[in-house]
């Protein structure tokens, strides 16, 4: 499981809750950017209750504030920064005072603030409003020194303000600020502020420590003058209000007895935010055509607000946008639903939704990886014995079936077999490719023979990548170790995949092997141009495991221009393509964040697609037009069988249709029973073989349930149609099948479900089942 | 989390092809993950073949199922 420290170094890496630039320019921490939206959107009371929140003395501020934030502002050079000082004057003018805060007795320690500037009004507020009493020394009337400072603001503003502050138990009291005053107010106050615009005694802004501006003893200063890059003295009031909120937080720790520099990080205004501007259209601002702005005029001008965020990566990904967050969030929710001991995890849905693509590492400025943290929460789960059964057993059966002995197997190259000798390559398809397209693996297999030197053996199998992706690590070094022993037995040839995911899992598993992709040797071996009825322009869809493997992608553009097709590259392409949906078993856990993946890359391409990966072929197929490396290169070309890729029932049948073809075409064996000899004459029509698609029921199932049904006898019989029904529980799941039993002593298939709880006397009495059995576990 | 207790066919005049009698709603335990529950299913009253009917696996019981499973 991760630790806490683990998690705050992954979670700081997704930056989407930093505040934008308006945000960290401002020294007051004005939430500018939501300021704006609630203006937009005609809550203008919204708005005034969030300066309320922000801003010290907001009227008199939003009078004079200097709005560094419109400096900073990411609309500056698109068509001009948003009017944020004349939208808050604005709201402070359309809307009335909307919060009341609570006026709670004086705590027993008590501020003296000496001169009412701005820093040492705002002093005054921050701590008043924290229920502390306070003091304010000023001379001439309490107004003055502000309306020195600046001379526009309209008296009536402060008159108003400063006589609020009197029901938080501020008392002003005229005096002479001198050191004299100063002294005595350390002693009989707990702390004490001293605003430099009014004390001509106050320290320099150097001589107080930055971080707490601490002076000296239990006295801070703040109120300085600023410098604009011309040198000239100005009195910017942002600055001013900061300085007395920053020592008022130090004074207010002061007077508790808590440390004066700890966590306070932030109050650092750093910008992390990372926005994309590309896409934004410039907007003139919007000027008021009288002296201020209308509602109408002020809702304009706030909807140029770009609302700076960073989602870059939320954008991309559908299973990012599934669950309504970003990163940052679902890294702190996968953690505490590993923290879960008992009760409902409601993160395991977040962790198997992830296709493992890597495309929102290879998008995010920060490079946050979505996919180390998904299968790290797996392996954990699988561990803790909590991952949930049902997400990757499909897959794990798929994979074990590949693997099997129904389908798996190994040919050494016929020309050297009889002397004991071995090819010095091994081709490996990957299961994918011998369930999808047997008859072109066994082209492109003689081909290689043909041509390489050396000799060339077949190895079909899985590689793994589905254990690998299940978080199951046990299950995947027991795969590896098979495959060793194959490897091994095979004289440790050379490794041609054609597949990526294949590349990946074959890396893992036998680090020693080299492993080199089929395109990257084709391309080598095929040096002239290749003729074939391709489309002139395609695009070409880099697989997630290609997604860092550069040889590999340009091997496959290589064999295309070689084809004579020009590649026009899609959106999103090489390092940061998108996943189809076949990855990281998605497509079982969550079928549906599977089909929007799909869906939305297919949507990307504006010319049919050229895919080296047979899973992004078979997963486009049926959304937009696209061909296989397999379709266009000359071994492989027009010996598919089927276009339509193959549902799940056909993929194991297809597996095992490539052994037997190829057992009998390089050794000379014959099956006893082919693999498509059924026991019973079975019908299955289009519309119910879909939907057992979509149930991951097998035809395979279904032979056997109603062949043990009719052998048992136990079934029901529905007297208006004459349809059976029976159920029959091979592993842990029920398949139930209702069926018609046909003239010639065939089945017609009516419907199939299946469920996993078990429910005595719906079951074969003949089957065992074993309750909890976990499969693969 | 309970099942409903009470689930018919999906329609139909259904009865035991073996036994060749009408089905009854008879209450049986549902098992799942160190779960029981209890839950009226249509069941042969001779031999004891219970059904369940496609609207309760792929609803209720998928259901209650996935939230087993992340318990
Ligand atoms: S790209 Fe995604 S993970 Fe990276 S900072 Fe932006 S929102 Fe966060
Ligand atoms: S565009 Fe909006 S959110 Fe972005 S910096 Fe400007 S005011 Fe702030
Ligand atoms: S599916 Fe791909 S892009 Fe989306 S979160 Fe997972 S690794 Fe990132
Ligand atoms: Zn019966």
């Amino acid at each position: 499981m991760l630790e806490q420290s683990q998690l705050h170094a992954i979670e700081a890496r997704c930056t989407q809750e930093a505040a934008p630039r308006c945000r960290t320019s401002c020294p007051l921490d004005m939430d500018v950017r939501a300021f704006l939206e609630h203006l937009a959107a005609d809550r203008p009371r919204e708005g005034r209750k969030l300066l309320e929140r922000h801003l010290p003395l907001p009227a008199v501020l939003t009078a004079v504030c200097d709005h560094p934030c419109e400096n900073a502002c990411l609309r500056r050079d698109l068509g001009g920064s948003l009017a944020v000082s004349a939208l808050e004057r604005y709201c402070m003018k359309a809307v009335p005072e909307q919060s009341r805060p609570l006026i709670r007795p004086p705590k027993g320690q008590k501020l003296a603030v000496l001169g009412a500037g701005l820093a040492g009004l705002t002093a005054a507020f921050d701590i008043s409003h924290k229920g502390f009493a306070v003091t304010l020394f000023h001379e001439n009337t309490r107004e003055d020194a502000l309306l020195a400072a600046f001379p526009s603001l309209d008296r009536a503003l402060p008159e108003a303000e400063l006589k609020a502050l009197e029901k938080f138990h501020v008392s002003f009291v005229s005096a002479s600020l001198d050191e004299a005053l100063l002294e005595r107010c350390t002693e009989e106050y707990s702390a004490v502020f001293v605003d430099a615009s009014c004390c001509a005694f106050a320290p320099s802004r150097e001589e107080t420590e930055s971080a707490t501006l601490l002076w000296r003893g239990n006295i801070c200063c703040g109120g300085w003058e600023s410098l604009t890059p011309t040198g000239a003295h100005f009195a910017s009031a942002s600055a001013q209000a900061g300085e007395g909120r920053k020592a008022g937080i130090t004074l207010q720790r002061i007077m508790t007895g808590v440390s004066l520099v700890a966590s306070r990080e932030g109050e650092e205004r750093k910008d992390r935010l990372h926005t994309p501007l590309d896409g934004v259209q410039p907007e003139a601002r919007v000027l008021p055509a009288g002296e201020s702005y209308t509602a109408e005029e002020a809702r304009r001008e706030a909807s140029r607000c770009i609302r700076c965020a960073c989602m870059q990566c939320v954008k991309e990904c559908p299973f990012l946008q599934k669950y309504k967050e970003f990163p940052r969030v679902y890294a702190r929710k996968l953690y505490n639903n590993a923290s879960v001991v008992r009760g409902t995890r409601t993160a395991n849905v977040i962790m198997n939704g992830c296709a493992l693509c890597g495309q929102c590492e290879a998008i995010c400025p920060e490079h946050f990886s979505m996919a180390d943290l998904c299968l790290h929460s797996r392996r954990d789960a699988v561990e803790r014995d909590v991952m949930p059964v049902s997400a990757h057993e499909f897959a794990l059966e798929d994979m074990a079936q590949a693997s099997g002995p129904e389908a798996s197997f190994f040919v050494e190259d016929p020309a050297l077999a009889a002397q004991g000798g071995h090819g010095a390559t091994m081709f490996f398809p990957g299961c994918q490719l011998a369930a999808s397209r047997g008859e072109q693996v066994l082209a492109m297999y003689r081909f290689l023979r043909e041509k390489l030197p050396g000799g060339v053996s077949l190895h079909s199998s899985c590689c793994g990548i589905p254990a690998h992706w299940a978080g199951r690590e046990a299950l995947f070094a027991s795969h590896a170790e098979t495959l060793r022993t194959v490897w091994e037995q095979a004289g440790r040839p050379e490794i041609l995949t054609a597949c990526s995911s294949c590349m990946t899992a074959l890396s893992l598993a036998l680090p020693e092997a080299s492993v080199v992709s089929l395109w990257e040797k084709l391309d080598n071996m095929l040096t002239g141009p290749i003729s074939c009825s391709a489309p002139d322009v395609m695009n070409v869809q880099d697989p997630c495991g290609a997604r860092h493997n550069e040889a590999w992608r340009n091997a496959v553009r290589s064999l295309a221009a070689k084809a004579g097709i020009r590649v026009e590259e899609a959106r999103r392409t090489g390092e940061e393509s998108a996943c189809c949906g076949y990855g990281g078993l998605v497509w079982n856990a969550q079928p549906d964040v599977a089909d929007a993946m799909a869906e939305k890359r297919a949507g990307e391409f504006s010319h049919p697609v050229l895919t080296s990966c047979i899973m992004c072929h078979d997963r486009f197929a049926e959304k937009s037009e696209s061909l296989h490396l397999f379709d266009i290169l000359p071994p492989t070309a027009g010996k598919a069988v089927t276009s339509t890729p193959p549902g799940l029932s056909a993929r194991r049948a297809g597996r095992m249709a490539l052994k037997e073809a190829a057992l009998e075409e390089f050794l000379g064996i014959r099956p006893e029973h082919r693999h498509d000899e059924e026991p019973i004459l079975l019908r299955i029509p289009d519309e119910v073989r879909q939907n057992m698609e979509k149930r991951y029921i097998l035809r395979q199932d279904v032979v056997t349930a109603i062949a043990g049904i009719e052998e048992s006898g136990a079934k029901f019989l529905n007297r208006e149609n004459g349809h059976f029904l029976g159920s029959w529980r091979p592993r842990n799941v029920t398949f139930w099948v209702e069926y018609t039993v046909d003239d010639d002593g065939g089945f017609t298939l009516v419907n199939a479900w299946c469920h996993r709880m078990v429910v005595p006397g719906a079951i074969q009495p003949a089957t065992k089942v074993i309750m909890e059995e976990r499969v693969h576990a | 989390m309970s099942l409903e207790p009470n689930f018919t066919t999906d329609g139909g005049d259904w009865v035991c092809a073996r036994c060749n009698v009408p089905l009854e709603q008879i209450k049986v335990q549902a098992l799942y993950m160190h779960s029981a529950f209890d839950v009226f299913l249509p069941r042969c009253p001779s031999c004891g073949l219970t059904l369940i009917p496609r609207t309760l696996a792929e609803g209720k019981m998928a259901e209650v199922e996935a939230l087993l499973e992340d318990k």
